[in-house]
């Protein structure tokens, strides 16, 4: 008989998400992907100056507060159809590099990696052949047997105080969990190093957002960054230079460790290259844009569907007309009155229902691109940028294939990235690339202040009629869309579809699953009452409920549990 | 001299999440503080928050809090007891981020070694930029404890003796104003 497990809330996420399986035989039958939080910020800006929706938006969640911010300047200069300045475009980039950078850092190490690596095992790791086998992995300077030794020394103490502290979720010595003592030790000693640089990242948006969390510079038609290569006060070449510094050495991380330790973990748990693929529509748009009318980009974008990679529809621009036509969102088994609508004339109107599997169940909408669930992520972008040839997509992604190759002698094959460890692989290589392009656009940027172009901001001019826009932009967790209607220089609607709303949608009116959803089907499940199989898998699309929905639940429960019903 | 960091967390979009940055900017607008402490609004921080609380002597955080209690309450938390007393005490909608930031902070041996949480009872999470009638009420007993707190730690402050507006741009009247022009 099924078995019913609820993990209410997903340990180790910022928010409220709760998932609910159907066990049976060992393997889930059935998932339910919900968010207990009720959404309905967007309702605030209703009537307010279009200038000022970025200062809000950015308090949609503590997690994204840049993308949300940029995905709204964007918004109201696609509807006014207002061109913004290279320096201003490059500048931009660079604040969502470095933001991304420091996110995909932290959803490995801080929120994930502890899914496969067992603290356990440390105590009986050997520090100092722990640095052989690092060596023969990267060139990594602090790969250093003492660096490894305090790593170790840490986890020791925590276990003599008998307080496991932040290590009291997880499931250590489950069956499931399978690396070896030193390579345990290995991800453990990266786990702390990764905080020093995913902070260096945060400075780099610190410096040219003029503050973190909530980034002050930016203006719709460009940024408030004044340039003066002579002043003080402005941007200026001791600026810059403070930020190459902080890249590099971000830069470096990225590709000496934590490509590195992806590609490891990979290598060492083949099995979840065939679990946890799901829903094969994948999403992305176009992203860093590489002149001001925005119709080259460094990012490709665009669709695939039903995993047929060779035939993925490519986005031109970053508001390309088959995107802005094609998004709905469906309320079927989501607590809100009507029908599925375009996000332009979006409603929200709660009608909370109470959790019921076969009717409505979650405060999440289902937004579909032409009636169909996508999944969205690195992994998608990754997918559509492989399938046009994307330069730095193939160069990272032959990459990772050799490198899971030589660890682990296992031949991963594009087909295979369907799956749990495909988005843990494409965040890496996303992550590579977008470090690789911080340093191209800080050298587009001082170039051309270098050749005298000190221009920031085009001046908005809004018309009396009626305008939409949407403004996109492809955020760490994937397709991030505001959709803004503006009349007589007021917010008329405003919605925002964030990439959490498209992979744990719940089911649309057709019983589609949402991606979360179909992702957890026929995972097998070692020992039920522990579902760390489950969690690897939900963690693996990196969620972020904080932005999904935006309130909290009354009933809520703080701690993460697992129970069997 | 003392590494002082007074925080106000919470969402200002949500009706009483947004005391604590509200707070802070209160805090700005009447009060000079001296070198070393550092007043802000810090939103709603994830794991974020591990940078801000890091290398610092002493920690002061303000937020929300909902509790069996009438709104406005005001009540502490000590570091220990937050990170001991985990299911006890529930601050939403950021509450895991805080346990979790202290516990990795501790780990990581970066923890600051005094860390007062200062909360105050929510009566409305509804999206909304204004706090209700009764955390309105509240907020200069808000402020007592963290001047108090300062006191302790022999950190200095003064009234300002040009106090300025609150400069919390969100919280607009029904007119609303561009909060850009206000700033």
């Amino acid at each position: 008989m099924a078995k019913r497990i609820t993990i209410d809330p997903i340990t180790r996420i910022e928010g409220h998400l709760r998932i609910d399986v159907e066990v049976d035989n060992n393997a889930v039958s059935n998932a339910w992907a919900s968010c207990t939080m009720w959404r309905g910020i967007e309702k605030i800006l209703r009537g307010r100056d279009p200038r000022d929706a970025w200062l809000f938006t950015q308090r949609f969640c503590g997690v994204c507060t840049t993308v949300h911010a940029m995905a709204s300047v964007r918004a109201v200069e696609d509807a006014l159809k207002l061109e913004v300045p290279l320096n201003a475009q490059y500048i931009r980039n660079l604040i969502l590099i470095a933001h991304a950078l420091h996110d995909h850092i932290v959803h490995f190490y801080q929120l994930s990696a502890l899914d496969w690596v067992d603290i356990l095992q440390i105590p009986k790791a050997d520090p100092a052949a722990t640095q052989k086998l690092a060596e023969s992995i990267s060139p990594w300077t602090r790969n250093s047997r003492n660096e490894f030794k305090a790593a170790q020394d840490r986890v020791n103490a925590v276990a003599a105080s008998g307080q496991l502290g932040i290590f009291m979720n997880g499931y250590w010595g489950h069956p499931a969990m399978r690396l070896s003592p030193d390579v345990n030790l290995l991800a453990f000693t990266h786990y702390i190093q990764a905080l020093e640089y995913q902070r260096k990242a945060l400075q780099v948006v610190g410096i040219l957002g003029s503050k973190t969390p909530h980034i002050q510079n930016l203006t719709v038609g460009g940024v408030a960054n004044a340039i003066d290569l002579d002043s003080a006060n402005a941007l200026n070449m001791d600026r810059l230079e403070m930020i190459r510094v902080l890249l590099e050495e971000v830069v470096q991380f990225i590709h000496q460790v934590y490509f590195v330790d992806v590609c490891a973990v990979a290598a060492m748990y083949p099995e979840w290259f065939k679990i946890g693929s799901g829903v094969r529509n994948y999403l992305a748009v176009p992203d860093l844009p590489l002149d001001s009318a925005g119709t080259s980009y460094d990012l490709p974008g665009g669709y695939i569907m039903d995993g047929n990679i060779a035939g993925t529809r490519p986005f031109k621009t970053a508001s390309d007309k088959v995107f802005r036509d094609s998004v709905s969102e469906d309320v079927a088994h989501a607590y809100y009155q009507g029908k599925a609508f375009h996000p332009w004339s979006g409603e929200t109107e709660p009608q909370f229902t109470g959790w019921d599997g076969e009717q409505k169940y979650s405060w999440v909408k289902a937004p579909r691109f032409n009636g169909q669930p996508m999944q969205v992520g690195p992994l998608a972008q990754v997918l559509v940028g492989f399938a046009q040839s994307h330069p730095l997509t193939v160069k990272y992604a032959t990459q990772a294939i050799n490198n899971v190759q030589a660890v682990g002698g296992v031949r991963v094959t594009p087909d295979m990235l369907h799956s749990t460890l495909g988005r843990h692989a494409a965040r890496a290589i996303r992550a590579s690339m977008l470090a690789e392009l911080a340093q191209k656009h800080l050298q587009l940027l001082t170039d051309n202040i270098a050749k005298g172009d000190y221009t920031v901001h085009n001046q908005p001019v809004f018309p009396s009629h009626e305008v939409e826009g949407v403004g996109t932009h492809e955020a760490p967790r994937g397709t991030l869309s505001h959709w803004i209607v503006i009349k007589d220089e007021k917010i008329k609607n405003y919605q925002a579809v964030v990439p959490s709303t498209w992979n744990a949608s719940p089911r649309d009116a057709n019983g589609a699953h949402g991606p979360y959803e179909a992702s957890l089907l026929h995972t097998p499940l070692a020992r039920p009452e522990e579902p760390l199989e489950v969690l690897r898998t939900v963690h693996s699309f990196d969620p972020c409920m904080a932005c999904a929905c935006h309130a909290f639940d009354p009933d809520g429960k703080q701690i993460a549990k697992a129970k069997i019903l | 001299m003392k590494k002082v960091l007074i925080g106000g967390i919470g969402n200002v979009l949500l009706g009483d999440d947004g005391v604590g940055p509200y707070l802070a900017q209160l805090l700005l607008s009447r009060y000079e503080f001296g070198e070393g402490v550092e007043v802000v609004d810090l939103g709603t921080p994830a794991l974020d928050l591990i940078d801000q609380i890091s290398g610092r002597d002493l920690v002061i955080l303000i937020d929300s809090i909902d509790i069996d209690a009438a709104p406005g309450t005001v009540r502490l938390y000590r570091k220990d007891e937050i990170m001991q007393h985990r299911p006890a005490v529930r601050m939403d909608p950021h509450s895991p981020a805080l346990v979790d930031t202290l516990l990795s902070a501790e780990l990581f041996g970066v923890a600051p070694a005094n860390l007062l949480l200062v909360g105050v009872a929510a009566e409305s999470y509804e999206p909304s930029c204004s706090l209700s009638e009764p955390v309105r009420a509240a907020l200069d007993q808000a402020i007592a404890p963290i001047l108090r707190e300062l006191d302790r730690n022999r950190v200095a402050y003064r009234l300002s003796k040009n106090p300025t507006e609150v400069k919390a741009w969100w919280a607009t009247d029904e007119k609303m104003e561009s909060p850009l022009l206000a700033r």
